[in-house]
C-alpha cells in the first residue's frame, strides 16, 4: 500500500525542478556553511600534515629528548645537568634506545703546521651522525672504541679543513689543538643551503656548521678537562610505538638521579605529535561548530521555506489525500524534498568547497589536504539538516484535514 | 438486500466556538450496486457533508456507515486512506488535478499510492485517458486543455482503480451545457458498465439522469431513499 522510496524521491525531484528558483534560493545557506566545513577542515589539515613533516624532518616520532627544565623547583641545589659518569649511566639502562647521544663543546684554536684556524668543536657520541643527519663523507667519524679509549682522533669541518690543509689529504694528519696532538681521521660534509653549494664566499646559514669539528666527548672530558656538564640527551627509539614506552623509562630513570625532583624534562616526539593531533581536533571541533551556525540559519531558511510551502500546497495535499495518499506519504514526500534541497546544497558547497581550497590554497602558498571522511561529513550533515528542519513542516503537512484541504483557495 | 452503502442515523456536529452546528441531523441512505443516484438538496442542507462522509474523507460524529460490506466510521486514518484509494473515485466540481503534473501522472496518481509499478501505472492510464479520448494529450498539463477535457481526465482518475462507488460533486458545475452533456453520457456510459454512481447536484435537470434522487434537507433525507 505504501508508495516506495523512489517513488517519494521522484516527487521530491519533481517538486525541487518545478519550484527551480526557489530551490536554489533556499540552498544558499546551505552550501555556505558545507563549503565552510570543508574549507575549514582541510585548512586544518594541511596544517597538521605541515607539523607532522616539520617533526619528521627534526628526527622523527621516535625521537625523545631529555633537557633542562627551568620552571622545577630545585630546593636542594641538585645539579640541573649531567655528569658524563650518569650519561654512560642513563645509556647503560635504555640498551632498547637505537640511538644515543649527548654533546659538550670546546672552543680553540687549531693548528696544522704553519696554519692556524678556530674552530668550535663538539665532543659526541658516535651516534651524533645519526641525530644530526651528517656525517664524515671523507675518511670516518667517530666509533665506540674512541669513545672507550679517548682517542686522540677529530673530524674536521669542511671550512676547517680547507684553512688548515688547502687541497691536501688531511686523512692520517696531525693537529694541534691546546697543545695536544689529535689525528685528523675524516671530515664532515660540507653543508650549504641554496643553490650556490660551489661557492665558499656566499652567505651560507649553515657555514657555522662547517666551521665545527667533532671529536670523542670522552676525548674531551679526559685529555682537554672540559667539565662535564651536559644539560641535553637526545635518544631515538626503534618506533614512534616503543617510544613512548622508553619515553616513561627515562623518566624514571631522571627522576630516580635527582631523588624524585622533576629536574629534567623528558619530551617524546610522538607524545608531542600525539598533543598536536588532540589540538587540532580540538580546533577542528570548534571551527566546524562555527561552521554549523550558517547551516542551521540554512535550516531555519529552508523550514520557513518549506512552511510556506506547505501552506501555498495545501489544496495539493487536499487531493492527493483524496486519491488514497497516507498521511505517512505526505510527510515522506516533503521530508523528502527538504532532504533533497539540502542534500543538493551539501554537494554545490562540496564542489565550490574543494574548488576554493584548490585554487585560494594554491594562491596563498598554504598546504591544505581534502579527504574523502569530510566530503562525507559535510554531505551528512547537510542532510541532518534537511531531516531537522523538515520535519516540523512535514508534519504539518501530513496533518492537514482533507476536506479542509480541498476547500483550501 | 443488497448494498453498497448502507448509513444509518449519521450525525455530523460541527462544534464552532459556543454553538454546536448540526450539518447532518440523521441520514439514512441505502445505495445498491450498479445504481446512479443524485443528491439533491439547497446549499447548506448538509449535501456535501454527506458526501465527504460517503468519500470517508470526513468521518461522522454518530452513527454507522457501512461500504462495501464493511463498517467504516471507526477505520483508522490509514485504513480510510486506503478506501478512499481503492474503494472510492472522487469527481469534484473544480476538476482538482495536479497543475504542474501532465494528465498522464495525474490519471497515474491513484494507482502509485496503491502501489502499483510504473510500466502497469502508465499502461492502464495511457489506455483509460485514449478510451475518453485524450491519447493525444497525455503529456499535456491540465492548463493546457479545456475545461470539458479537465472533468474528463478527472473522471480517468476516478474509475482507474475500479473503485466500488464514484463521487461526483457537481461535476458540470464549471462546463458550458455542452461539455456538460458530454460529461454527463460518460457517467451514464459508467453507469452502464456497472459502476455504482452517486451525484450531488442542486441542478434538477442533471439530477434527473439518476435512476433516483435523494433529496436532503436541514441536515436529513426527505425523500427518495428508497432502492427500486
Amino acid at each position: 500500500m505504501a508508495i516506495s522510496l523512489t517513488e517519494s524521491i521522484q516527487i521530491g525531484f519533481q517538486d525541487f525542478w518545478t519550484r527551480k528558483l526557489r530551490s536554489l534560493v533556499t540552498i544558499v545557506g546551505i552550501v555556505l556553511g558545507t563549503m565552510s566545513i570543508i574549507v575549514i577542515l582541510s585548512l586544518v589539515n594541511g596544517m597538521n600534515e605541515e607539523t607532522m613533516k616539520w617533526m619528521t624532518e627534526r628526527g622523527g616520532l621516535a625521537k625523545i629528548t631529555i633537557s633542562n627544565n627551568w620552571e622545577a623547583k630545585n630546593p636542594l641545589n641538585l645539579p640541573n645537568y649531567f655528569s658524563y659518569k650518569e650519561i654512560l649511566l642513563i645509556k647503560s639502562l635504555v640498551p632498547e634506545a637505537e640511538v644515543f647521544n649527548a654533546n659538550i663543546y670546546l672552543r680553540s684554536n687549531f693548528k696544522y703546521g704553519e696554519n692556524t684556524t678556530f674552530s668550535r668543536t663538539i665532543g659526541a657520541f658516535p651516534d651524533y651522525e645519526l641525530v644530526e643527519e651528517w656525517t664524515a663523507d671523507r675518511g670516518r667519524f667517530i666509533k665506540n672504541f674512541d669513545i672507550t679509549e679517548s682517542s686522540n682522533v677529530i673530524v674536521l669541518g669542511n671550512t676547517i679543513k680547507e684553512e688548515l690543509f688547502g687541497s691536501k689529504n688531511p686523512i692520517g694528519k696531525t693537529v694541534t689543538v691546546r697543545g695536544q696532538q689529535l689525528q685528523v681521521i675524516g671530515v664532515m660534509k660540507y653543508r650549504f643551503i641554496g643553490n650556490s653549494g660551489s661557492n665558499l664566499f656566499s652567505d651560507n646559514p649553515f657555514e657555522y656548521m662547517n666551521r665545527t669539528s667533532i671529536m670523542p666527548i670522552s676525548t674531551m672530558i679526559n685529555k682537554f678537562g672540559q667539565r662535564d656538564a651536559i644539560d641535553e640527551i637526545t635518544i631515538r627509539a626503534k618506533s614512534a610505538e616503543d617510544a613512548v614506552a622508553l619515553k616513561n623509562k627515562l623518566e624514571d630513570i631522571v627522576l630516580n638521579l635527582r631523588r624524585g625532583y622533576g629536574i629534567f624534562n623528558v619530551v617524546s616526539a610522538q607524545e608531542e605529535a600525539e598533543k598536536m593531533k588532540q589540538s587540532s581536533m580540538m580546533f577542528k571541533i570548534i571551527f566546524f561548530f562555527i561552521s554549523s551556525i550558517s547551516l542551521i540559519v540554512g535550516g531555519i531558511v529552508i523550514m520557513n521555506i518549506m512552511l510556506a510551502s506547505v501552506q501555498e500546497r495545501t489544496r495539493e495535499i487536499g487531493i492527493r489525500l483524496a486519491v488514497g495518499a497516507r498521511r505517512f506519504d505526505i510527510f515522506l514526500q516533503f521530508l523528502i524534498q527538504s532532504i533533497m534541497i539540502t542534500f543538493v546544497g551539501g554537494i554545490i558547497g562540496v564542489l565550490t568547497g574543494v574548488s576554493i581550497v584548490k585554487h585560494v590554497g594554491a594562491f596563498l602558498n598554504t598546504n591544505t589536504v581534502v579527504d574523502v571522511t569530510m566530503i562525507y561529513i559535510a554531505l551528512i550533515v547537510s542532510v541532518g539538516v534537511g531531516l531537522i528542519f523538515g520535519i516540523f513542516p512535514s508534519i504539518k503537512a501530513s496533518n492537514l484535514d482533507p476536506v479542509e484541504a480541498l476547500r483550501y483557495e | 438486500m443488497d448494498y453498497v452503502i448502507k448509513t444509518e442515523e449519521i450525525k455530523k456536529v460541527y462544534n464552532m466556538g459556543a454553538v454546536d452546528v448540526h450539518a447532518l441531523r440523521s441520514a439514512n441512505v441505502t445505495i445498491a450496486p450498479g445504481e446512479f443516484v443524485s443528491i439533491m438538496g439547497p446549499s447548506g442542507s448538509g449535501k456535501s457533508t454527506l458526501m465527504h462522509i460517503l468519500g470517508c474523507l470526513d468521518s461522522p460524529s454518530d452513527g454507522k456507515y457501512f461500504l462495501d460490506g464493511e463498517e467504516v466510521s471507526s477505520f483508522s486514518k490509514n485504513k480510510l486512506a486506503w478506501i478512499r484509494n481503492i474503494k472510492i473515485g472522487f469527481v469534484f466540481q473544480t476538476f482538482n488535478l495536479l497543475p504542474h503534473l501532465n494528465i498522464l501522472k495525474n490519471v497515474e496518481l491513484p494507482l502509485m499510492y496503491a502501489g502499483k509499478r510504473a510500466s502497469l501505472r502508465n499502461e492502464i492510464a495511457t489506455d483509460l485517458l485514449t478510451r475518453l479520448g485524450l491519447g493525444d494529450r497525455l503529456h499535456h498539463k491540465p492548463s493546457e486543455l479545456s475545461g470539458g477535457q479537465r472533468q474528463r481526465v478527472a473522471i480517468a482518475r476516478a474509475v482507474v482503480n475500479n473503485p466500488a462507488i464514484i463521487l461526483a460533486d457537481e461535476p458540470t458545475g464549471n462546463l458550458d451545457s455542452q461539455s456538460g452533456n458530454d460529461i454527463l453520457s460518460i457517467f451514464k456510459e459508467l453507469h452502464q458498465e456497472k459502476n455504482t454512481i452517486i451525484m450531488v447536484t442542486h441542478d434538477k435537470n442533471i439530477a434527473k439522469i439518476a435512476d433516483r434522487i435523494i433529496m436532503i434537507k436541514d441536515g436529513e433525507v426527505v425523500d427518495g431513499d428508497i432502492t427500486n
